[in-house]
């Protein structure tokens, strides 16, 4: 006999008592359309999903021309959701599509059937008498090494604005036993990896795989941008000084230094690299690597997220709020959403980043935007960690129409940043350079795991002139410094209406100073 | 808003030290009274909850033990001495009175706000009831006292240290400033679930579990109180005082108090208070519980600075007043002595204890409390203590007796076991969500099994409770350690002395199939619903004497335990396992558990998992893609109703093994991080000759394109063979055959392609159209077909090639038998 009493709080409930989720919350809001708690922890070996219901472990998504959702799980089975819209979300369908996949890590609707990348192969799954299952798993592509170590994760296919399709492939990790034998015999520098591990690559209407570029340690995220050009994000660890976006190009090389090992092969981008520095600040190290290109964004590691995942442009004009063209990019660890704002400086992609959600059920690792505008979330922490008190499930993040007080854009400018606000800003407190923060600094380019801030540095604020339309802030600011993160805290600055910043902070990767005022 | 906040604060403080610094004569007296009175006063007007009065300093152990003399005078007055740390002054060569000493204050500057230390320092018991620490400024003439107020609390806002860097990663996520990302309702929750209100107060509203109460209370619901003590059970039937908070939203911000319940031993060397093993977002939330419930929580401390001269009269006078004797600050390494234990008066009427003067501090005690201390210094001399006296007494240090009940004392008292849950609510009983007894529990686990209890790192051993054990220092915990095994009798004998017979393992396996599969995991699986202790490792853990003992009768060490005794009157309940032999069977569970990693599970176990995990096709075949040690990291396994089953590798295009009977565990596919390979379940596995179906020097001649449904869920594979498309078509035909039909179509005509029937070490003709290789494999094509093809001998290897010129389109058809 045992009863869940509801627990009743009479304690005065005060405003700020949940701190900044709560605050998120009044301007995007959350609705939970399934998500369950395995049975065990989420790093245990006997791993177990919720002991009822489809374990939805979502690993891929796309909306259909009729408005369903299909989503991947990581299982190995896609399925079309129904009624995914409704609020409450009390009447949603399932129907399993697919099934037999081997760990899909993307979904995508191609010319009226379903592509998804396995871990061999990218497969077009074909409806051909349309009763919602699967009848035909066409091998589209396949050839990339498969050493049957666990990393050696496959991601994609999406689509750039040329209609091409992308895909990524995660580097192995130690790789032991059976699995040395699949490895590239003859790799460039001694590198043990499977072909075109740590490789972007795009994939030809013929099923040919072109490589494109290469240095990727944890992919998982892939999208394009609104002028249609694709990025990746990448996840901290060796190589990798902490999570990045960036611009997939032919002939750039990233972090990881073992994906050189597939450098000789056929296709290849990248060629006569003889020596890989290991040790060295980024800049150093980037004139000792010409290859070497820096990542568009970096998001500090702890202060914007600890594995950035999925890549959502949103396409929207104005049903998720004032962030139209903006990319959205997915955090696994801490459960969250990050933003992106770009912009290109002798046409090289750079920008900042700035904190945008948290308080997600789980690790965030797929990102949709519905017809609505709303952003449908992906969800799965299995074999990791993250905050949240689900395993695994699907919410939806809904725009309540107001409007949160946010630096939207930050563009560089040759003597200083530009901001602009989401909404008019009290010309006092924005106009005083005592209302902001500024640090800045770089990483070390290295073999070993994550890097910390290195050659820190307080570049000085001289003056803040605020626009006329009071939207803007121009930041002149002595001290800044090339291929250096930019971090700013705007603390001080407050709305008209004299609220303060939903989130006082922006991170600016600043590859290139802009010679010349735009 | 918790920027404005901050905000506020900083000025607060800061026009405050200014009007001070400017009132440096004897006018600035009324001014700090004005400032200081009406505060205590503002602070806990907002507070909900009924404030708990200690008149006394409240030492847990002496409250509910030594003032109901339940235990010896002599523990008593010892633990009254060490936890108001009178030694910290009054020298003393007795291990026992060594005093638990204060928090460090090498940080108090950003960790406390000045305003509430200003107040403490005012009267400490006013703003903490039942605090260990004594007035030290009470002798004071008035304008002298707050004079020394504003001049300590000024030194101590210098002490400054910037909050530890909290190392995140894939198993610790830290958000940026997590502690202004607490959630007030999940702090509530944890606040009451996890073990904090072992000691603190529970909020009067908060609605537990409704569980079934302890036979013990409901005994005691019917009793009076002249009952209840002639039965003894006047301990069991107390409510057991709480350890006051004070004003925790005056004292502490948002991040310090966050900070402190995640390491508390790094300002609380002495672990009175433990950690609880919170995650970063844990201690924000239990923190903005705290401090949201009577206030606004600030998410900072704000520092200002003071002028040297009231810093410098700060630290000579933090010497003075013997603060330094309890206290660690930076730059400070004086210490005050007073007159030695050894040599005080106990008798004289003026005492700290008592009607202090000079420059005496004052505690504030009871007589009960003054006579147990008193008791001490007139008492005998210390005699030598047992091993089970160290232990108790540490344990009534530490407070283990909140949780733990040990040879009659202490565990959680009446009134608060509602807050002791299982996860999720079932119902194990007392014993599945109380904290254990530690009777015997030096007897049970060796040594460094012990110490593990207590370390940061070790995992939860009772997983199904919502308590937590805390974590302690190893130099807190040293003595408990080490006394225990001693004070409870341990016996070390090693395997080989307790145990008899070998090989038992298998023998082992039946037995806890029988019984302790029912409460127990395994490594991790169970039984659908069991929660229990995990019996992996228990044999790393526990002594095999002890387990030897428990195992044959629960009840004799461990007092109302749910665990059944196997063996009823010494006789075992299965008489037909190793001719009933009592001795014999225990071993075996023994031998089993010791090697479990690499034992099977318990057979009810693993067919409990296979329902969940095992492909088991019925109607339609079923499919999975996989990671298989024969068919590689490309493999398409296909299981059939029919108990036939094939896997087909997609990277050599070929046809790799087939075997009969069970066919896949998915569960490392589906769900295991690391992709172990599956590996066939069934038997009479036959594996193919490495190569292709078609004979080719080029293996990129072959390309592989997928598969289709048929509408009978049979899948035909697809690849391309040079300018040939081949759809294979795979089914199971009568008497557990795979049929396997190709269907060829080339796109130039008259294509001459050489199809490899059959390839192995030795082919042996044993049909008119069949050749049958070493494993008993057998091929059979169409007579008119075989009667083509002959057989090649090439390296170490036999092949039956038959030469074939596809026009348009051709269909083959081979048939697997073995």
């Amino acid at each position: 006999m045992v009863t869940r009493l509801l627990i009743t709080l009479l304690l005065p409930m005060l405003v700020c008592s949940n701190g900044r989720g709560a605050e998120e919350n009044d301007y995007y809001r959350l609705i939970s359309i399934s998500t369950a708690s395995a049975a065990t922890d989420s790093r245990s070996k006997n791993w177990k999903p919720a002991p009822d219901g489809l374990a939805l472990e979502i690993s891929g998504m796309d909306f259909l021309d009729d408005g369903r959702l299909a989503v991947a799980i990581r299982k190995g089975e896609v399925w079309i959701l129904d009624g995914v819209y409704d609020d409450p979300p009390s009447d949603v369908t399932y129907k399993r599509f697919a099934s037999a996949l081997h760990e899909p890590l993307g979904l995508l609707q191609y010319d009226g059937d379903l592509l998804t990348v396995q871990r061999s192969e990218l497969t077009r799954l074909r409806d051909l008498d349309r009763d919602d299952v699967a009848d035909e798993y066409l091998t589209i592509a396949k050839g990339w090494g498969v050493t049957g170590h666990y990393h050696e994760y496959a991601y994609g296919p999406k689509l750039d604005g040329d209609g091409k399709l992308w895909i990524t492939l995660n580097i192995g990790l130690g790789l032991k036993g059976a699995e040395l034998k699949r490895t590239l015999a003859d790799a460039a520098l001694g590198y043990r990896q499977g072909r075109w591990r740590g490789w972007g690559m795009i994939v030809t209407p013929e099923g040919k795989l072109v490589p494109v570029c290469a240095g990727m340690r944890s992919p998982s995220g892939l999208g394009a941008n609104a002028d249609g050009d694709m990025f990746y994000t990448d996840q901290q660890g060796n190589w990798v000084a902490t999570n990045s976006l960036h611009h997939m190009r032919p002939g750039v090389f990233f972090h990881h230094a073992e994906a050189l090992a597939s450098m000789n092969e056929p296709g290849s981008t990248i060629h006569e690299v003889e020596k890989v520095p290991d040790g060295l600040p980024l800049p150093q190290a980037m004139a000792e690597f010409k290859q070497l290109r820096p990542p568009a964004v970096w998001f500090p590691y702890k202060k914007m997220g600890q594995s950035a995942t999925d890549i959502m442009l949103d396409e929207s004009a104005g049903k998720f709020g004032p962030f139209t063209g903006q990319l959205f990019v997915g955090e696994f660890t801490q459960a969250g959403i990050n933003r992106v704002f770009l912009e290109k400086v002798d046409g090289e992609y750079q920008g900042a980043c700035f904190p945008f959600r948290l308080g997600l059920a789980s690790a965030v690792l797929r990102m949709a935007q519905g017809a609505d505008g709303s952003m449908f979330v992906g969800l799965t922490n299995r074999g990791w960690s993250s905050l949240g008190d689900a395993s695994y499930g699907l919410q939806r993040l809904v725009w309540t129409g107001k409007t949160p007080f946010e630096i939207k854009e930050m563009k560089a400018r040759p003597d200083g940043f530009e901001l602009e606000f989401t909404l008019p800003v009290d010309p006092q407190s924005a106009g005083d350079v005592n209302s902001y923060r500024m640090t800045s600094y770089t990483y070390l380019y290295h073999s070993t795991y994550g890097s910390d801030e290195i050659e820190t540095a307080t570049p000085a604020i001289t003056s803040a002139e605020v626009s006329k339309d009071r939207y803007r802030v121009r930041l002149h600011i002595d001290g800044l410094r090339e291929l250096f993160l930019h971090e700013l805290n705007a603390t001080g600055v407050q709305s008209t209406s004299g609220e303060p910043l939903l989130h006082p902070e922006a991170y600016y990767t600043l590859n290139r100073i802009p010679k010349t005022k735009n | 808003m918790i920027h404005a906040v901050a905000v506020q604060q900083g000025e607060y403080s800061l026009s405050l030290l200014t009007r001070l610094k400017t009132w440096r004569s004897a006018d600035w007296l009324p001014l700090v009274c004005a400032v200081i009175c009406p505060i205590p006063v503002v602070g806990q007007s907002n507070n909900p909850l009924p404030p708990f009065v200690a008149d006394t300093a409240m030492v847990s152990g002496f409250e509910r033990f030594g003032s109901h003399a339940e235990i010896p005078e002599r523990q008593a007055g010892s633990l009254l001495i060490s936890e108001l740390s009178c030694t910290a002054c009054h020298a003393s060569d007795d291990e026992w009175l060594e005093p638990k000493r204060g928090p460090r204050l090498n940080g108090v500057g950003n960790v406390v706000q000045q305003d509430w230390l200003r107040r403490y320092l005012a009267d400490p018991h006013q703003v903490k009831s039942g605090t260990t620490m004594p007035h030290l400024l009470v002798l004071l003439p008035d304008a002298e006292r707050a004079e020394a107020i504003e001049a300590l609390v000024a030194f101590l806002n210098t002490q400054r240290e910037p909050f530890p860097e909290l190392k995140a990663g894939g198993v610790n996520p830290v958000v940026h400033e997590f502690w202004k990302r607490g959630d007030q309702e999940r702090g509530t929750r944890l606040y009451h679930s996890i073990g904090c209100v072992a000691c603190h107060e529970p909020d009067a509203d908060y609605e537990t579990v409704e569980s079934k109460p302890s036979a013990i209370d409901e005994l005691i619901e019917q009793l009076d109180q002249e009952e209840i003590v002639e039965l003894g059970l006047a301990a069991a039937a107390r409510r057991v005082k709480s350890v006051p908070h004070g004003d925790l939203t005056g004292k502490y911000s948002l991040r310090s108090l966050a900070m402190m319940l995640l390491d508390p031993a790094r300002v609380r060397p002495n672990s009175r208070m433990p950690s609880l093993r919170l995650t970063p977002q844990e201690a924000a939330d239990i923190a903005t519980y705290l401090l949201a419930r009577s206030g606004t929580p600030v998410s900072d401390v704000v520092p200002v600075t003071p002028t040297q001269a009231l810093v410098d009269r700060g630290r000579d006078l933090f010497v003075e007043l013997r603060c330094s004797n309890c206290h660690e600050v930076t730059g400070i390494k004086n210490y005050k002595p007073a007159k030695p234990l050894a040599e005080l008066d106990f008798a004289v009427r003026s005492s700290c204890l008592e009607e202090p003067s000079a420059d005496m501090a004052r505690y504030r005690l009871d007589e009960m409390q003054r006579t147990a201390i008193r008791f001490v210094k007139n008492g005998e001399e210390p005699r030598d203590r047992s091993d089970a006296d160290e232990v108790s007494f540490r344990m009534l240090q530490l407070n283990c007796f909140g949780c733990h009940e040990r040879d009659g004392l202490g565990g959680v008292g009446r009134f608060r076991k509602p807050y002791f849950e299982t996860v999720g609510n079932v119902d194990l009983g007392d014993e599945g969500r109380l904290p254990p007894s530690l009777g015997n529990v030096g007897r049970k686990l060796r040594p460094q099994a012990l110490a593990a209890v207590f370390q940061p790192k070790s995992p939860p051993h009772r997983r199904y409770m919502t308590i937590r054990m805390p974590s302690y220092p190893t130099s807190v915990v040293e003595l408990l350690i080490s006394h225990l095994p001693v004070a409870d009798g341990v016996d070390k004998s090693d395997e080989l002395q307790v145990f008899t017979g070998s090989k038992l393992a298998e023998a082992g396996r039946d037995m806890v199939n029988t019984g302790c599969v029912q409460c127990h995991p395994f490594r991790g699986e169970s039984l659908p619903g069991v929660v229990g202790i995990d019996l992996n490792e228990v044999t790393s853990r526990v002594y095999p004497r002890w387990f030897y003992d428990f195992i044959h009768n629960p009840n004799d060490l461990k007092n109302r335990t749910r665990m059944p005794s196997f063996f009823p009157n010494g006789r075992s309940n299965r008489p037909d396992l190793l001719d009933g032999n009592v001795a014999l069977q225990i071993s075996a569970i023994w031998a089993y558990l010791k090697n479990l990693e690499h034992e099977p599970l318990p057979e009810k176990i693993e067919t409990a998992r296979s329902a969940n995990y095992e492909l088991v096709p019925t109607d339609k075949p079923i499919v999975l893609r996989t990671f298989m040690n024969v068919a590689g990291t490309h493999a398409i396994a296909v299981g059939f109703p029919q108990g036939v089953h094939y896997a087909f590798d997609a990277e050599q295009v070929r046809m790799a093994i087939a075997w009969k009977g069970r066919f896949l565990d998915a569960r490392g596919t589906w769900f295991e991080r690391f992709t172990p390979p599956a590996n066939p379940l069934g038997e009479h596995e036959v594996m193919f000759s490495p190569g292709h179906l078609f004979v080719s020097d080029d293996p990129r001649e072959f390309q592989f394109g997928g598969y289709r449904l048929e509408a009978n869920g049979v899948p035909t594979l697809l690849y391309r063979y040079g300018n040939c498309s081949i759809a294979d078509h795979i089914e199971v035909a009568d008497e557990g055959t795979l049929k396997r039909t190709l269907k060829i179509v080339a796109s130039t005509f008259g294509e001459d392609v050489v199809l490899r029937a059959h390839a192995g070490r030795k082919l042996i003709a044993s049909g008119p159209s069949t050749y049958t290789d070493e494993q008993g494999l057998s091929v059979t094509l169409p007579e008119n077909m075989a009667s083509t093809g002959s057989l090649q001998q090439s390296d170490d290897e036999q092949e039956w090639l038959i030469p074939l010129k596809v026009d348009g389109s051709t269909t083959v058809v081979l048939e697997y038998q073995w």
